[in-house]
Parts: C-alpha cells; structure tokens; sequence
C-alpha cells in the first residue's frame, strides 16, 4: 500500500518533469510570437506611433479616435451582418446530411466537389471571384446571354449594401456548406442507430426523427461548428477580403480584421491600429471562453 | 390493393431520391464552377477570352502558364512554398507531438491550466499579433528570411495542431504507453520509441490540417517576405492583380499553378483528407 503510493508519487513527479520539457517548445514559441505581441499591443494602443521611430504615449486618445471613426462602426456593422449569415452556414448543411443521412450512391463523386473550396483556399476564392464578379466577367455574360440587357449594371460588388452581402454569403454559406455537410455527415454517423429504430417503432416521420433524434444526437458538434464560423467571420476573414473587394467599395467591407491591416501597415497608424486590435482581441477572447467551454463540458460527459 | 400501396411508396421513393440527386447535383455544379471557369480560362488566349467567357477554348493554349511560371516567377514562388511549408511541417509536427503526449497521456500539476492556454491562444487573428510580430522579426533580424516564417508559422499554427493531437493521445490506450515509460527511457528516447510511433496514423491528418493552413496563409508571409524573389504562392497571387492589372486568362493560369500541389494531392487522396478534416471537432 505504502510502496505503490511512493511509486505513483515518484510517477507524478516523473510526469511533471517530462511534461514540462515535452511543452517547452510550444510554450516557448506561443510566448514570443504570440502572447508576446498580444501585451505589447496593448501598450502601443495607448501611443501614437507610426511603425519607426519611438511610440509616444497618448493615453486613452486612440480609444476617442476610435469611437468616432466612422470606419470602426463600419467594421461592427459588417460583423453583424457577417454573423447573421452563420445561421444558413449552419443550417443548410445540417438539412443536406441529414438528407444524406441514410446513405446515396455516388455520395463520394459529390463530397469531392463540395469539399473543394477548402482545397483552394480564401486566397484563391477572393481572387476567382473578383474576376467571376467583375463587370466583364463570366456572370454577367451568362445574363446577357439569357436575355438581361443590363446585366452589366448589376455590379455586385460595386454598390455597398450589395458588396457585404455578397461577400458574407461567399464566406460564410459558399465557402462552408461542403465542409459543413462532411462533417455533419461525420457526427451523425456516431449515433446510435437504435434510436432511429426505437422511433421508428413510435411511428415518428423524418421531421420528428430530425428533430428529436438527430439534432440532439450531435449537438455537441452542431455547437461546436457554429462557434467555429464564429472564428472564421472574426478572425480569418483577411485573405478573402484582400483578393475579392480590398475593403471596399469605400470601407463598406471593413471588419475589425481588415481595418487593423489597413491603419497599420497602409496608413503607418501603429498606434491607433492597436487600439482597433485591442477591440478585437476581446471579441476573441469571448469566442475561445465558449469554446473551451464547450470542450471542456464534452470532455466531462 | 396491397400491391398498389407499395408501387405508390416506391414510386415515392424514386421521386424524392430523383430530387435530391437534382439539387445535390446543382449545388455541385455551383461550388465546382470557379475552378471550372478558372481551367477553361487559363487556356484560353485574351483575346478569345473577351470574346468569350464562357465557352470552352476552341484552340487550347498553354501559353499563359509559361508565362506565369517565367515571366511572373511563379515557379520561383513554387519552390520557395515548397521550402517554407515543408521545413515548417517538420517542426510543426515535433512541437505537436510532443505537446500533445503531454497533454493527452501524463498527468502533471499545472497541465490543465496549460492546456486552457493553449485552447484560448488557438483562435487568435493574425492581425491583433502582426504588426508586434512585424516589429519583433525586425529586431531579431529574420524579416524577408525564411527562418523568421517558419518561427511564425509553427507558433501561429501549432496550438491547433496540438489540440488535435491531444485528443488523439489521450484515445491511445495506456499500455501502448506504460512499458516504455517505466524502462526510465529519457524524454528524447521516449519521443523517438513511442511518441512519433504511435503518432504514424495522425501524420496524414495533421499534415493536411496544417500544411494547407500554410499553404493558404497570407498575412504573416505579406508582412515577412517583402521581396518579390522570396514571395509564397498565396503571396504571389494576392499581390498580382494589383501590381500586373492582369488579363484574366493569365490570372487563372497563376490560380491553377497556386492551387496545382494540394488539388494532385486532393485527387490522389481525396477520402483521407475529407475525413480527416473533421479531426479534433467531431466526437468519437
């Protein structure tokens, strides 16, 4: 009894001392280069500073600034509507797996083509669709086509109200659906199938057996997905910006995201960016809250 | 009677199959498009191409892929990704792994506290860090090297990748684990006998995961390789249209060569990277 309680503490402090080594490079580098430059961020929120020279400290002046600039309620605006797409994000490959639940020939033949913008990427998405988009692209030749004269006018990218749209739908449904069903498709397939049968024996129809077997059956990763396009619309969103509208037409597709690469590497605004970045980090910071969360209570049950 | 009923349910069978293959075959078709519309273009000469979108070329040409892989130095950027991304792999996975045993198989003081660390840095945007990093790399004297990328990427890219890996350790049985570990192997021995063994089956998944977020990453390589002979693919793409105000035929050749390495390895190995994208978010 003794000896085996000696044995486990002299185990636990082996476990220690290897696991400390085994994480010092991840620690290491995640602390330069990542919770590093979070903390300085903070600091160069509070000076004025243009990328050279040395940071002059200004206090909360950055933080006026910014609650006046009309780029930074742009931003918010944009992020709104971005998540106000995640629901058909979310949804429409919920309803396509489900649909495909029960298995389909030639399933394989789909899922390749849908899973196809994650091969290209947000770079190359943007880039494509600037061109497809474009006033002398394919799409308004293919309306011309099928008769609409004035095709070329409708500019989708060229007028506000149309640019954000356009891009949340590309972002958040286009570019996500396949990944969307693949994985629903996958979490459903951990479900008991006796469930169905035991439904099937109350006479329930697909609805019923939608709503009560299956969406319980993954909520875990119907909430983890949704927490996901979360991140996605707050914080990997650059890349297709740049390609497809630059942020504009104007700011009218600034995010957060895009308005700190602007200030800061376009318009040399280091101070007054970080402030931008500070607002971010704690949209962020909310978002990874949940997440762990969320983890931490799946890992429970 | 009896006989009706079941022809009308088959019939009923039939129809909705008929329709969701109709609209599934549709929503291909839109996904698919892009990458369609980029092949037919990029062999199309400008001039065809302004005449027509899009139809197929009549006289297909490869004229602007040597374009872009000489004049625009695509080829160039082809190897500089192939570098960056592959030693960055190299390290990514060491870190991954080794952090992800520790996470996933001991048991130590402080480990869940560290692991909270590593989920909460996970999701940062690269914009809250860039400019600091920028300033940082300056400092050290590694912009416009590759070094100073690698350095970036794998902290950028790495906390994700052990999030994956933990889950995948701490699924591994115990015993495959226990005998080595109590031979009082050091760490480095126990990495190279057991670790990086038993991680053989999550090298695919792991490598599709991370090296297409390489691949496809542009800001830290925008702000890191500021001079054109050191430029990635994504970079090279992204800064093209505004630099050249290029013809779209010669845009879409350059796509095509950005996409080329991952679509091949899409193709090849398609089942295995559509399953294993959903490692680490989907339960069992």
């Amino acid at each position: 009894m003794h000896k085996t309680r000696v044995k486990r503490t002299r185990r636990l402090s082996q476990d220690a001392k290897d696991g400390w080594v085994l994480l010092s490079p991840l620690l290491l580098l995640t602390g330069i280069f990542l919770v590093y430059p979070v903390f300085s961020n903070f600091y160069y929120s509070l000076t004025q500073y243009k990328g050279f020279g040395e940071p002059v400290f200004i206090g909360l002046e950055n933080y006026v600034r910014m609650f006046s600039d009309d780029r930074f309620y742009s931003s918010l605006k944009n992020l709104l509507i971005l998540t106000l797409y995640i629901p058909i994000g979310v949804g429409l490959p919920l309803i396509i797996a489900n649909v495909l639940r029960t298995g389909l020939k030639g399933w394989k033949l789909y899922r390749g083509l849908l899973y196809l913008p994650n091969i290209l990427g947000p770079v190359i998405l943007g880039t494509i669709f600037s061109v497809m988009l474009s006033q002398v692209g394919p799409i308004t030749e293919i309306l011309t086509r099928m008769g609409f004269a004035d095709a070329n006018r409708i500019y989708l990218l060229g007028r506000s109200k149309s640019a954000i749209n356009t891009l949340s739908f590309l972002f958040v449904v286009w570019m996500r659906v396949g990944f969307g069903c693949i994985y629903f498709l996958a979490a459903m397939s951990t479900i008991d199938s006796s469930l169905y049968d035991a439904a099937k024996i109350d006479g329930t129809n697909a609805l019923q057996d939608f709503i009560h077997v299956t969406i319980p059956g993954i909520k875990f990763s119907i909430q983890f997905f949704i927490v996901l396009a979360f991140i996605e619309v707050f914080a990997r969103m650059y890349g297709m910006i740049f390609t497809l509208t630059g942020g504009g037409p104007g700011f009218a597709t600034y995010t957060l995201e895009f308005g700190v690469y602007m200030l800061s590497f376009s318009a040399y605004q280091k101070g007054y960016a970080a402030a931008w970045a500070v607002v971010l980090f704690f949209f962020c910071a909310i978002i990874a809250l949940i997440q762990i969360r969320l983890i931490r209570s799946e890992e429970r049950s | 009677m009896r006989n009706t009923e079941r022809t009308r349910r088959l019939l009923h069978r039939r129809i909705s199959e008929g329709i969701t293959y109709l609209l599934l075959t549709i929503f291909a078709a839109i996904i698919a498009y892009p990458i369609y519309f980029s092949i037919i273009s990029s062999l199309k000469t400008p001039t065809l191409y302004t005449s027509d979108k899009i139809g197929l070329p009549t006289a297909p040409t490869l004229a602007n892929y040597t374009s872009v892989l000489t004049n625009m130095h695509m080829l160039q950027f082809l190897i500089n990704t192939l570098i960056v991304v592959g030693l960055s792999m190299v390290l990514y996975f060491l870190i991954c792994t080794a952090a992800g045993f520790a996470f996933g198989k001991l048991r130590f003081k402080g480990r869940l506290w560290a692991f909270t660390f590593v989920l909460f840095i996970q999701i940062f945007p690269q914009m809250v860090i860039a400019g600091q990093v920028y300033q940082l790399l300056n400092k050290m004297g590694m912009l416009n090297t590759f070094r100073g990328l690698i350095l970036v990427w794998v902290a950028y890219f790495a906390p994700f990748g052990t999030y994956i890996m933990t889950t995948y350790y701490a699924s591994v049985p115990k015993s495959l684990v226990e005998s080595a570990r109590i031979d009082g192997a050091n760490v480095l021995q126990q990495l190279v006998r057991i670790m990086i063994p038993i991680a053989k089956p999550m090298i695919g998944t792991l490598g599709i995961i991370g090296a297409l977020a390489m691949w496809h990453e542009l800001p830290f390589s925008m702000l890191i390789l500021q001079r054109q002979q050191l430029r990635t693919l994504t970079l090279g793409i992204a800064l093209m249209q505004g630099e050249f105000g290029l013809p779209t035929p010669v845009l879409t050749a350059a796509i095509l060569v950005t996409s080329g390495v991952p679509l091949i390895l899409y193709i090849i190995f398609q089942n295995y990277i559509t399953m294993g994208s959903t490692a680490g978010s989907v339960k069992g």
